[in-house]
């Protein structure tokens, strides 16, 4: 049952394509090589560190019990994408070190970052949760969601696989933190501090081209 | 955001009070001696009673006065104890803000510690899910012995150790300290539930107590390893967390003896870390400070002097409307 040395001796199973079970319309080719790929990956444990770290210290300064409890798992969940991330490095030519490299794209998307986190006081949740959850986590899942689009699916495929997942999580925290911030804007005032903190974040996220430093106006994520 | 905040930066709604810590680190410092305890206490009476005003544990003072914390402490809660139910909440209530703040001392050591060992972090960031748990179970516990949120004060001396500035210290009094005396305290309430049945309470703090013991094994290692070059370092950590335990001993409330009120969970304690040198240690600790006989001969007098001064008030009130 194995093929032998001559073309009479093939084996009489049929030729399949790699493709042909379950149908495969993968085609080879992605908009980035190996270098930019992981140039991106480090970009998204940046913010994914970044991002569970300011929750972390948030936990003490907000008043609201279910903020409490309910950030407590998303910063575990942030903790392990950061992790998953660090770990596809090293497969990507960048060295055993790397696992733990974070690198923001530009000094923009550092100081977006600085921007999200600052607020500290007690009375300031509704502008902490609205940078994470309105403006910073959607943009994640649209700049994941473009590099699951735009990479080779096939030859990048490991990266695929931890965006999805991480993907599916952060849609999850998404739709938490939304909850909780309809809750409580409760008044005009309030809806109206949401708004803006959103509208002054996003022009901020804007101009520094977001998580990868090059995802310009036109990108339906940043509007 | 800035990098270290003070205890009473903990944010809270507004069902909260908090408890004034001075009384509860002082009393480990004290020696043996009936009457300098006598003398300390009463002195703190017109605060403490100023404290509970409005609370749940007024009623306690009422009947007992400004001792009823050493009653609290140093009597084990048993099933048959009269004040069982109040202390009981007392307890469950002092553990479900104890896991508030164990919830956010972990997350400000990922906030404070931006430099710290990628595996810190992640542990850290574990341990932020594990308390947010706990905080979540002991509401429910709780609500399940008939207590309410805020029903008692809440000492923030727990996060007071969350305050070092230095990631080995933290760890050595939060996570191997703190952590510590929880699965003590855990260890006991699953007795207690084992006691009286109560198989709700006996199952949750079994698995609390699990994730306790991650936490302290943590710490354990933790303290290793940002100590592991610099002997004097480690030296530093080990003497917070004595210092830790010293003023967490409560007088003696928390020790070795058959008596006390919360025993050292000798073998939790070994499966997370610590050594047989270390526990002796802790047990010695725990019996420093006042012993038991003394905060009872303490609270026997206190108790009896604050029922003549009620008496008295009475009377006197009596007189006053009989003019
Ligand atoms: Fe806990
Ligand atoms: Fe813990």
């Amino acid at each position: 049952m194995y093929p032998g040395l001559g073309r009479d001796e093939t084996t009489t199973f049929e030729p399949y394509s790699a493709f042909d079970i379950p149908a495969d319309l993968r085609e080879l080719h992605g908009r980035y090589d190996v270098e930019a790929t992981a140039r991106r990956v480090r970009n998204f444990r940046y913010a994914e560190e970044w991002m569970m770290m300011a929750m972390g210290g948030w936990l003490a300064t907000v008043p609201e019990m279910p903020v409490k409890t309910g950030l407590g798992k998303i910063i575990w969940e942030g903790a392990k994408a950061a992790d998953e991330f660090g770990k596809r490095l090293p497969e990507l030519r960048c060295g055993r070190k790397a696992v733990n490299e974070s690198v923001a794209s530009n000094e923009g998307f550092a100081g977006f970052i600085q921007d999200v986190t600052e607020p500290e006081r007690p009375d300031l949740t509704i502008e902490k949760l609205a940078g994470v959850f309105d403006v910073l986590k959607p943009h994640l899942v649209e700049a994941y969601q473009k590099h699951m689009r735009e990479t080779d699916a096939i030859t990048d495929a490991p990266t695929v696989e931890i965006l999805d997942e991480v993907v599916r999580k952060t849609e999850r925290h998404i739709a938490w933190g939304r909850e909780v911030l309809d809750r409580l804007c409760d008044t005009d005032a309030k809806r109206e501090r949401r708004r803006k903190r959103v509208s002054e974040l996003t022009a901020t996220l804007r101009a520094c081209g977001g998580v990868t430093g090059d995802i310009g106006d036109r990108d339906p994520g940043l509007h | 955001m800035k990098r270290f905040i003070e205890p009473n930066e903990l944010a809270r709604d507004s069902r909260f009070i908090r408890q004034d810590n001075n009384q509860a680190t002082t009393l480990a410092l004290l020696p043996d001696d009936v009457d300098k305890v006598v003398e300390m206490l009463e002195a703190f009476g017109p605060t403490i009673e100023q404290q509970v005003k409005g609370t749940a544990a007024e009623p306690l003072f009422d009947a007992y006065g400004p001792a009823f914390g050493l009653i609290t402490l140093n009597q084990p809660l048993r099933p048959d104890d009269d004040a069982a139910d109040t202390r009981l909440k007392l307890r469950m209530h002092g553990i479900f803000v104890g896991e508030i703040q164990a919830l956010e001392g972990a997350g400000r050591s990922l906030w404070d510690f931006p430099d710290a060992p990628w595996e810190f972090k992640m542990n850290m960031a574990r341990q932020c899910w594990d308390e947010a748990r706990h905080v979540q179970t002991y509401e429910k516990l709780l609500e399940h012995v008939g207590g309410t949120v805020g029903m008692f004060p809440e000492s923030t001396f727990l996060f007071d150790c969350a305050c070092s500035d230095d990631p080995a210290m933290r760890v050595a009094g939060v996570n191997r300290s703190l952590e510590g005396l929880a699965c003590d305290v855990f260890r006991d309430m699953i007795k207690w539930g084992e006691k009286t049945g109560d198989e709700v309470m006996r199952q949750a703090v079994d698995y609390v107590l699990a994730d306790e013991l991650t936490h302290v094994r943590f710490g354990s290692d933790w303290v290793k390893e940002f100590t592991k070059d610099d002997p004097e370092r480690y030296k530093k950590a080990q003497e917070f967390r004595r210092q830790t335990d010293k003023q967490f001993s409560f007088g003696g409330a928390r020790s070795a003896r058959e008596d006390a009120a919360i025993p050292i969970a000798w073998e939790d304690r070994k499966d997370a870390g610590f050594t047989e040198e270390e526990l002796q240690d802790l047990s010695d600790l725990g019996s420093e400070g006042p012993s038991r006989e003394t905060m009872m001969e303490a609270a026997r007098i206190m108790v009896e002097r604050h029922r003549e001064r009620r008496a008295k008030a009475a009377k006197e009130a009596a007189a006053g409307a009989g003019k």
